[in-house]
């Protein structure tokens, strides 16, 4: 249980940071592009990863070149997003295409978390399941309405 | 640049045919997000999370690579003449995906959404509170707070089980 709270809070502040890392390349982006902000972001991240794997990356018995090719596929869904969010939002708006991107990202998380897709733990929907997704949906249309009203 | 940015965030949609035919394809690329992160867990089991940090940004570093060589010649500034600042987006990348790759597996793809997304919220509804990083103090109003309350009762209901 402890270690559950400590490990939301954890993923919690991944969050704080991630839009950190949004509003800093929103910036960037608008000055030099979508496509070289975007590289840039990932030449620095895979340089300095690299970097904490050589110094710090215990041995594993099984290398990434080990296991199956569409375990590595991942990296094609985040840039097949970020073409797909660029392509959308000057048309259906910011607002509604983070919303929508949200229901996306719920609703295949919670049916990969049911049937334990792609190689993760089965997590069978909960009533408490529920109810999170409902106070979140919740959240969303408050979150809409009040940038709507600034807007 | 200040209204650059928000003639962008409030342009209203042209055809409300094109609007629509457009909703899925981005609920579509919110699906993925959520594959993507649905393989990076078992990934990160079976070869270590900075390894499988270090597939997602370098392939997509290469992708891009090869997008940006056959798209011609980019308009703005070159990298170096950039003010420093704006180059360390680069950093928090991969913090945010290890901890993708160290919670999915505890506590599940969506769970990790949602906590992932009250960070976001929270950070903004605070730094617009509390005017940290030097932004300026706005007041924030009722509603952004009343949805902040409701993801940390999400929260609460997923460690609660």
């Amino acid at each position: 249980m402890m270690n559950l709270i400590i490990l939301l809070a954890v993923v919690v502040a991944a969050g704080a940071v991630l839009s950190v890392q949004a509003a800093i390349n929103g910036r960037l982006g608008e000055t030099v592009g979508v496509l070289r902000s975007s590289l840039l972001t990932f030449v620095v991240g895979a340089v300095s990863t690299g970097l904490l794997i050589l110094f710090f990356e215990p041995a594993h018995a099984v290398s990434l070149l080990d296991v199956p090719k569409w375990q590595l596929s991942g990296a094609l869904f985040g840039v097949v997003y970020m073409m797909v969010m660029v392509g959308a939002v000057p048309r259906v708006g910011a607002a509604v295409a983070t919303v929508a991107v949200i229901v996306g990202q719920l609703g295949m998380g919670m049916l990969i978390d049911n049937f334990g897709w792609l190689g993760n733990p089965a997590i069978e929907l909960s009533g408490s399941r529920i109810l999170a997704m409902v106070c979140l949906g919740l959240a969303l249309v408050f979150m809409y309405r009040s940038s709507t009203r600034q807007a | 640049m200040q209204s650059a940015s928000i003639d962008i965030a409030v342009k209203p949609a042209i055809k409300p045919g094109l609007r629509l035919m457009l909703l899925p394809l981005v609920i579509l690329a919110g699906m993925g997000l959520s594959v993507e992160a649905g393989l990076l867990g078992p990934l990160g089991v079976q070869v270590g999370h900075l390894w499988a940090t270090l597939s997602i940004f370098g392939v997509g570093s290469a992708i891009l690579f090869l997008l940006l060589l056959f798209s011609g010649r980019q308009k703005g500034p070159a990298f170096g003449e950039l003010p420093r600042w704006q180059l360390i987006g680069g950093f928090l990348g991969p913090m945010y995906v290890v901890v993708l790759t160290l919670a999915t597996p505890h506590i599940g793809i969506a769970m990790t959404m949602i906590a992932i997304l009250s960070g976001q919220v929270g950070k903004s509804v605070l730094i617009d509170h509390f005017g940290w990083f030097g932004a300026t103090r706005k007041k924030v109003n009722f509603e952004r707070w009343l949805a902040l309350l409701l993801i940390v009762a999400a929260l609460v209901l997923i460690a609660r089980g």
